[in-house]
């Protein structure tokens, strides 16, 4: 780590850390397209009731029916596939709460990513997807004994069918988007969470996601209900190996605070850099309710991801915080949407993003404010640093604003780390590297105080070993 | 899309080709230059409507603005006659389908200032073409095929005019189509004042002006725009900025029903400035859709944007800006600022200011607010014992005084008379 080198690229050991992949060995690998064939079976093979069914096959017919995008980074978004794509997969052996009981090659997997370690370590509940699938699932027995529900949504929807019927699809509608669509009629896996009024689970629950054949499309689907009073944080990590083809990850993630409720929801997006990721994230908070998105992404060739939040009840409150780092070839089109539908809501959105080489991090973000909505406040504030000749970064914010009694604010700033900053820390006796990464560090501060521990060590981690040498 | 709350307007079509040759010979023009109108119709990609999922189009229905018939436009009867007072250096006056009526002073034209009609199409060369290579925006090719009144002000090397140029495009009823070109040589310094007036119900007005600096050169153009109410209208100012010249741009948008104003700046030499400061205020049911665009492409450029905006009554004020730092442009330096004002509850502020940004080399902000106005501030000129409508008021007037300031003699009065008429409504109102 002392030895600086002239190119240095956050992720540079990927390939060994995260970029392995087990050999195919599937319990069913489906052919790739889609058609309402592949979405009849897997709805068969998980046995669901009629309704969810219905709602894939007009899902599909909507995916089918809508146009592409025809923002953001259309380049990208062309070059999809989707006749290319695997969109089920399901690994061997069944689903285990038993680590032990998870097939030997999966385990492995896990175990070189050191999810097993991290649960003993901090968190009340985990889930590993693999795939199409859920194949470890653990959750702590006294959260289980308070009512708080945490399984992966494939056994929600089985064991708690009327409150899976009356949320999903209420927050992010089929028709929101094309691939809002296309998670709707091919989903597979996710989190499901109900944690009961007044219950306020304190450590962390966590999910983490895997993508190992080449080609294939992961479409979790999440569904966290926060019942009133209540609070819960979830963190979601995801890697998959490098390949020379694409692989696409479509999420959707629906999130309910009721009354009073507090959810907060981390992700640290680490995917390779033929991943590309098109993800639909949004939340309602009721009345008093808080919410917050914590977003890092740091991996995938090209992420288009705005984490919303609905504030939907008086006095709620929206925060996301988010942290983009773009390297070679890398394009993070990421921000954040707040849609202040009730008086007395207030928002933040803090985004920083880092663009190295030719990365390039766009910041695309709305703030809306509906008639009715007095006394709202909201303040948006972007920094974007810049470090190489041919790094990009945009800043696309909309601020759609309905009615006089409000204060809206956005701020923005681009600029490359300061001269007269490290001028003055190489005056106080600093070689220009740790200069540089003190004030690099110094960036991102906001957001990684908020990670919990684990995260924060890693992402500084990652951050030194990209900075190292980056000058000269 | 985002105007469902209001009536529609008469939608009209493209205009066909024959309009084209129609336009050319109710101006009496040359084939060349009809030629020139025919290629630019051609190369319009005339069959669609711009992409409403673009920012440019989210806030205006495209449709709304077109022109009605350029060649209906019947040379009004009455003359016009300009004098040119002491505080010009010239004053023009462009009517659809006339000549320009043009006074230059003797100041002026002995300075070298020459004012022309638009005759042949090498009038028009160092402006002709849109974007390098791309087809023509919609509304700019509009105007480069179409366009019924038009002149031609150059101001060459050296010229240092005392007084502003003042260029009055009156709108009758009908399309109008005005294009101005305006050339400043080498180390000129010129106020340019493009004030645009009249109309009617219904009148459509798509205009173009094309600015360009040369090194060194000083220009300060001024778009005043007090329509009376019914019309909309689409102008295009486009200015290319040259090595260590200064533009300075500033802006009111006050009448109309529906305008959108777009001002497009290329920073094309080292060391090129430009500044830009506007305001809108609107009233009723008005519909403002301003946006700027600020090329950066050589080194050690500098730009600033300062927008302010007032929406009362149901009235709308939207704005895109787009700040863009090409990877060649070092050492630049860019910041926008847009600030909104509501005065009313069914007022409406939308901002989108958007920067691209190329290279590490750059020192680039923007800022956007909206807001009611500040209850301190009222609070406190009450307490020292203004009414409260006299208090808001006089927020307003500070709000926007910064940029009205900066107005050429002569038309500062002129606008800050008119956005006092609109605040005189806020006297009796109640804070």
């Amino acid at each position: 780590m002392n030895t600086p080198q002239n190119v240095l690229s956050i992720n540079q050991n990927y390939a060994e850390r995260y970029g392995f992949h087990d050999p195919e060995d599937y319990f069913l690998k489906a052919p790739k397209g889609i058609d309402h064939e592949l979405v009849e079976m897997i709805s068969l093979k998980k046995g669901e009731p009629q309704w969810m069914r219905d709602v894939r096959h007009k899902a599909l017919d909507v995916f089918f029916e809508k146009p592409m995008p025809r923002w953001g980074n259309s380049r990208l978004l062309g070059e999809i596939d989707f006749d290319n794509i695997h969109y089920y997969i399901k690994p061997k052996g069944e689903q285990a709460n038993n680590w032990d009981d998870v097939h030997d090659d999966i385990k492995r997997t896990f175990d070189r990513l050191g999810v097993p370690e991290a649960e003993r370590k901090f968190l009340a509940g985990v889930t590993a997807q693999y795939e199409s699938e859920v194949v470890y699932h653990s959750i702590r027995e006294d959260l289980e004994q308070q009512g708080v529900l945490f399984c992966d949504m494939d056994s929600g929807l089985r064991l708690h069918p009327e409150i899976v019927k009356r949320y999903f699809g209420t927050i992010i509608p089929t028709r929101d988007n094309k691939f809002a669509a296309l998670n709707t009629a091919a989903w597979s896996g996710g989190s499901f969470i109900y944690v009961p009024k007044n219950i306020r689970v304190d450590i962390p629950l966590q999910a983490y996601f895997r993508i190992n054949a080449e080609n294939m499309g992961q479409f979790e689907r999440t569904l966290i209900i926060a019942d009133e009073g209540s609070s819960v944080h979830y963190i979601e990590g995801c890697t998959a190996p490098t390949y020379s083809s694409d692989s696409l990850h479509s999420a959707v993630v629906e999130l309910v605070a009721m009354k009073g409720a507090h959810i907060r929801y981390t992700t640290i997006q680490n995917w390779s850099t033929n991943v590309l990721n098109l993800v639909t994230k949004r939340a309602h908070a009721y009345e008093d309710a808080v919410v917050e998105w914590v977003d890092g992404n740091l991996g995938s060739k090209l992420t288009m991801k705005y984490p919303s939040i609905v504030l939907k009840g008086e006095r709620a409150h929206g925060e996301v915080l988010s942290i983009a780092f773009a390297g070679h070839g890398q394009h993070q089109d990421a921000g954040a949407k707040m849609v202040h539908a009730a008086p007395n809501t207030t928002s933040r959105i803090v985004s920083k993003s880092i663009s190295k080489d030719d990365g390039r991090s766009s910041y695309r973000g709305l703030v809306k404010m509906a008639r009715g909505s007095h006394g709202c406040r909201t303040s948006v504030e972007c920094d974007a640093l810049l470090i190489g000749e041919h790094a990009r970064s945009d800043t696309y914010p909309t601020m759609d604003i309905a009615e006089a009694d409000v204060h809206v604010e956005h701020e923005a700033r681009v600029s490359k780390v300061g001269e007269e900053q490290l001028f003055y820390l190489q005056c106080r006796g600093l070689d220009a590297d740790k200069a540089r990464l003190m004030i690099v560090n110094g960036f991102i501060e906001p957001f990684v105080k908020e990670l919990p521990m684990e995260y924060a060590v890693e992402l500084n981690r990652l951050i030194e070993l990209e900075m190292e040498g980056s000058v000269g | 899309m985002a105007d469902t709350d209001r009536k529609p307007d008469a939608t009209m079509s493209i205009p066909d080709e024959a309009k084209v040759g129609e336009v050319s010979r109710l101006l009496g023009e040359s084939g060349d230059l009809r030629d020139a109108r025919l290629s630019a119709y051609r190369s319009l990609a005339v069959a669609t409507l711009p992409d409403r999922v673009q920012h440019l189009w989210r806030f205006t229905n495209p449709a709304h603005l077109l022109p009605g018939d350029p060649a209906a436009a019947a040379a009004a009867a009455w003359p016009v006659a300009v004098a040119a007072g002491a505080a010009a250096a010239a004053r023009i006056v462009l009517r659809a389908g006339t000549a320009p009526v043009v006074n230059v002073s003797p100041e002026a034209a002995a300075a070298g200032l020459a004012v022309t009609p638009i005759v042949s199409s090498a009038d028009l060369a160092a402006h002709a073409g849109d974007e390098e290579g791309a087809a023509f925006e919609l509304f700019r090719g509009l105007n480069e095929a179409l366009w019924n009144c038009g002149v031609r002000i150059i101001a060459p090397r050296g010229a240092v005019l005392g007084a502003p140029i003042h260029v009055r495009v009156q709108a009758g009823a009908g399309a109008v189509l005005p294009r101005i070109v305006v050339e400043v040589g080498e180390g000129a310094e010129v106020t340019l004042v493009e004030e645009h007036t009249g109309g009617r119900l219904g009148t459509r007005v798509v205009g173009r002006t094309e600015l360009v600096a040369a090194a060194a050169a000083r220009l300060h153009h001024v778009l005043v725009q007090r329509w009376e109410d019914g019309i909309n209208g689409h102008l295009t100012a486009r200015a290319r900025v040259g090595r260590e010249a200064d533009l300075l741009t500033t802006f009111a948008s006050l009448g109309g029903d529906r305008a959108k104003v777009e001002l497009l700046t290329d920073l094309a030499g080292e060391g090129a400035r430009s500044e830009m400061m506007g305001i809108a205020f609107g009233t009723g049911n008005q519909r403002f859709d301003h946006h700027t665009r600020h090329r950066h492409l050589a080194c050690n450029t500098w730009s600033n944007i300062d927008f302010k905006a007032v929406a009362d009554g149901s009235s709308r004020s939207s704005y895109t800006g787009l700040i863009r730092i090409e990877e060649k442009a070092r050492a630049s330096e860019a910041y926008q600022e847009n600030r909104n004002l509501l005065l009313s509850s069914a007022g409406r502020a939308d901002s989108i200011p958007e920067l691209e940004i190329l290279n590490e080399d750059v020192s680039c902000s923007h800022g956007a607010t909206v807001a009611p106005v500040d209850p301190a501030q009222v609070f406190y000129l009450q307490s020292r014992g203004l009414a409260p409508g006299e208090a808001v008021r006089l927020v307003v007037q500070g709000f926007l005084a910064k940029a009205i300031d900066r107005l050429p003699d002569g038309t500062r009065e002129a606008v800050a008379g008119l956005v006092d008429s609109r605040l005189e409504g806020l006297r009796g109102r109640a804070a």
